[in-house]
């Protein structure tokens, strides 16, 4: 689901994701994955470094919403519940619920059941206290977690008793199910802190007081240089091989890479595209090339005060589509993205459950088709070959964030596609920081290049394309209204038996298709690079496609110690 | 003297608090303010102005200013806005770590460059001249971090023979021969880059002094020519290139952010790119302030030996001269 609270995020930059996300497996996986499974026994110990483009804010799972403490906290931190392959949450033997999530025959009651046997790292119980005060705190508006609006639907939370806990929500919300398959903090630790105090407070950055939950623990923080997680042994799930986890902080993407083919790191997460190449030149190096669960899109602007005169050009379907058309998407995806990417023409990930696959409209790359839609839609050719309607020009503004250079360089193809079609598109780069304060946050532009994170695998994404989320606190930052898809979106979440949530995705992709608030450009992901060092299994591979799944089952990966 | 001391002294005073003014606004002024840091998709306006509220971020800039300057005055550099971490605790470590990665470079290319140019003032445009031209320009010309990765391919990727970055190997931390070979590739890179100055200034200042009608005189009464150049010529000749060193001396702390991502070199530079894009104001100030701190001193350290080497000069009486 990508939408309304906080599942979803801006891209900011090919270097930095926000929240690291979630979606469907796709499937197949590139066969370089391949590589590294070995037919074998695992062995215990060893050291395993990981290379990090920035270092952690806080590895306090209230307040994690960066990349890096997010994956930190993924080694330290047990959840709820897990996903698997498939991207479905369940309770795996690493989980802290002992069973599959109980879900009301109404679809409100979310009953969780926890093992007796999960501790914290200083030995106390993992206990129903735990879930709710964690909860609880994430809806507290004074304690200003980032997740507090994934919590907006949730009614009541009850302790049962010690190992159980009931979630009541005031609506059906199918997605509910991903925000709780989620790390919880411990209660006898931050139960005594005030809300406005707990952003403040050294947990979840001072390592001796974190007391976590998971396979490793924290043991050191040497801040901009490395964290270190070493093995809990008093952890209470199933052992993990590797003794050992750094992370390894780099401020040099150039040198990040070259750090993993020289050997000094063992996982860097992300490759950029122009340095694959290199990298798998290193033939003991497997670059995962599946890409994960993020989209970039074209989105339009559609509030008439953001335009000179107030005509927005692109303001009929026929306009939209002719741009979709004009565009060469897998062009940008061959030569921009080095092949690691797929085309998209609706919200939804390719091979994902609720993937409308043909139902939608496709936009193959045909100019001719793109003026032929504008010549319906009244546009003639203008005296410098630029279309002209009613007076106007056909000309608008794409913002990208500065210095990305796969945006900069998709914007440049783009603006020659669209000028074959006699459309003037002008590109401009804008600092992340600033855009978003002054164009995105306050839907102040004409158009933009950008892309979503999914943070989980559910296909919601009401928070985006609903006219309910108006700026400046809705994520709808192009002021776009549809009142079928509004509906739809709401019927979406409102059931929780996949099959009837699947037909009705399916027509929501048929309608945003169709309406194109957005062009959907392609599914895309930052190559995983995996040292010759790593061992697993060929069912514990990593699986770019879910959150987190550059390390998925990692408790079950081991590493050559010689 | 002491009258100057004390001059000098409030002097700095007033230029520090004038940059810290200017600094702060400046920060302030740039978009995408540190309360944007709570404005993740996930968090609403409302949330995000209670944490800044809990963080004193919606107070007025005026009064931000004061207390971060009380805190300042107490030696309390204040805290980070996203996870509340000291600020001291974040940059002195920083701090030392530039400068052995700096230090090492200048002092080495002071120990190069000033024999060198020496040498090279008495054999003008002879090859070790020429050699000392060309390295000056290619210093010049040769982008740092460019520089930098070159000499990465070859000698830490192709050869081997070195680390690629860091300062030092991960469980050989505090280890001196571990450092030394960390430091060996950044500081080629930097003293490469000082050299390309110094040569030549040490040269044209020795050549200026040599012309000069004492030297004539020297070398007329028959003393030796190395006394002419070491105790005649040097002497004078040091004077504008001390000037120099000390206007350098600053960066000392703050100029190598480039080298310092190249090679991860967990100095000043490196964090302030990483607090600017992190918005991190708190520590930029700090930086900023350190750095100022250091341009200060440096220049006072720079009048200071001027006096020393020329005894024309008298402190007390000229009063400052770079402020």
């Amino acid at each position: 689901m990508a939408g309304c609270s906080g599942s979803s995020s801006n891209e900011p930059d090919v270097d930095k994701t926000d929240t690291p996300a979630q979606t469907e497996p796709a499937g197949d996986k590139s066969s370089d994955a391949e590589t590294a499974v070995v037919e074998g026994t695992p062995t215990d110990g060893g050291t395993l470094t990981i290379s990090s483009f920035s270092d952690i804010v806080s590895a306090n799972p209230l307040f994690i919403q960066d990349t890096s403490s997010g994956d930190a906290a993924f080694f330290m931190f047990a959840n709820l519940y897990d996903l698997d392959r498939q991207g479905n949450v369940t309770a795996e033997p690493w989980s802290l619920a002992s069973e599959k999530l109980e879900i009301s025959a109404d679809g409100k009651t979310y009953t969780i059941k926890l093992k007796t046997t999960a501790k914290w790292s200083d030995g106390q119980p993992v206990t129903a206290d735990d879930v709710v005060f964690t909860f609880n705190a994430i809806r507290d508006p004074n304690v200003a977690s980032p997740g507090i609006s994934q919590f907006d639907k949730v009614d009541t939370i009850e302790k049962v008793d010690d190992h159980t806990v009931r979630v009541t929500l005031k609506q059906i919300y199918a997605p509910f199910q991903y925000v709780i398959a989620s790390a919880i903090v411990p209660a006898h630790v931050l139960k005594d802190v005030k809300p406005e105090e707990l952003l403040k407070h050294p947990y979840g950055t001072d390592p001796a007081q974190t007391i976590t939950n998971g396979p490793w623990k924290w043991t050191e923080w040497k801040q901009a240089q490395n964290l270190t997680l070493e093995a809990d042994p008093n952890y209470w799930g199933p052992k993990p091989h590797i003794a050992k986890v750094i992370f390894k902080i780099y401020a040099d993407q150039n040198t990040e890479v070259q750090a993993l083919i020289k050997g000094d790191v063992d996982l860097t997460q992300a490759i950029p595209v122009t340095q694959v190449e290199a990298v798998k030149k290193k033939s003991d190096i497997n670059v995962v090339l599946e890409p994960g669960p993020l989209y970039e899109y074209i989105g339009f602007n559609f509030n008439a005060d953001n335009f000179k005169d107030k005509f927005i050009p692109f303001s009929s379907q026929k306009s939209r589509q002719a741009i979709a058309y004009a565009l060469n998407r897998q062009g940008m995806v061959d030569n921009v993205l080095k092949g690691t990417g797929k085309l998209m023409n609706a919200p939804f990930l390719p091979g994902s459950w609720a993937d409308p696959g043909d139902a939608v409209v496709n936009y193959n790359y045909d100019a001719e088709q793109a003026k032929k839609l504008l010549a319906e839609d009244g546009w003639v050719a203008g005296k410098d070959g630029i279309l002209v309607k009613d007076g106007h020009r056909f000309a608008f503004e794409l913002q990208y964030n500065a210095g990305n250079s796969r945006r900069e360089q998709v914007a440049a193809v783009m603006q020659q596609n669209l000028k074959d079609v006699g459309i003037e598109m002008t590109p401009k780069a804008i600092d992340f920081s600033a855009w978003v304060e002054q164009n995105l946050t306050p839907g102040k532009y004409e158009a933009v290049l950008l892309s979503w994170s999914l943070n989980n695998p559910d296909p919601d994404s009401e928070s985006i394309f609903s006219s309910k989320y108006y700026p400046p606190n809705g994520q709808n930052s192009g002021w776009y209204k549809n009142e079928k898809l509004d509906q739809l979106w709401t019927d979406g979440y409102s059931t929780v038996e996949q099959n009837a949530r699947k037909q009705i995705y399916a027509e929501i992709g048929k309608e945003i298709s169709t309406d194109l608030p957005y062009v959907f450009m392609y599914q895309y992901g930052l190559p995983e690079g995996l040292g010759p060092k790593i061992n697993y299994a060929e069912e514990d591979a990593p699986e770019p496609t879910l959150p987190y799944g550059y390390f998925f089952h990692i408790n079950k990966w081991w590493v050559d110690t010689k | 003297m002491t009258e100057y001391l004390v001059r000098r002294f409030i002097q700095s005073l007033i230029v520090m608090f004038l940059i810290s003014i200017v600094t702060f606004g400046l920060i302030h002024a740039a978009p995408g303010g540190p309360t944007q840091i709570f404005l993740s998709p996930g968090l609403s306006q409302e949330a995000a102005k209670v944490q800044a509220h809990n963080l004193g971020l919606d107070r007025p800039l005026p009064l931000q200013y004061v207390k971060w300057l009380g805190g300042l005055l107490q030696g309390d550099l204040g805290y980070t806005f996203k996870n509340h971490l000291p600020v001291g605790q974040i940059l002195w470590p920083t701090v030392g770590h530039t400068m052995v990665l700096m230090g090492t470079s200048w002092l080495l290319s002071l120990l190069i460059a000033i024999p060198w140019g020496i040498y090279n003032s008495t054999k003008a445009y002879g090859w070790s001249d020429q050699t000392a031209s060309f390295i000056s320009y290619v210093g010049f010309a040769m982008p740092t971090f460019w520089f930098g990765i070159l000499l990465q391919e070859l000698f830490a990727l192709k050869l081997n023979w070195l680390p690629l970055s860091d300062m030092w190997t991960i469980d050989k931390e505090g280890q001196l021969g571990d450092l030394l070979l960390h430091l060996i590739l950044p500081v080629s890179v930097l003293t490469l880059g000082f050299l390309a100055g110094y040569v030549k200034y040490a040269r044209t200042s020795m050549l200026e002094v040599l012309e000069q009608d004492y030297i004539r005189t020297a070398r007329a009464k028959g003393v030796r020519e190395s006394r002419v150049i070491y105790r005649h010529g040097l002497r004078n000749a040091l004077i504008p290139i001390i000037t120099i060193i000390g206007l350098d001396l600053p960066i000392l702390v703050s100029g190598a952010a480039l080298t310092e991502n190249v090679f991860n070199w967990p100095g000043m530079g490196r964090l302030f790119v990483e607090m600017a894009l992190a918005r991190e104001y708190s520590v930029l100030m700090a930086i900023t302030i350190v750095t100022a701190v250091l341009v200060v001193i440096g220049n006072f350290v720079a009048d200071l030996l001027y006096a020393l080497v020329d005894p024309r000069v008298q402190l007390g009486r000229k009063g400052g001269t770079a402020a």
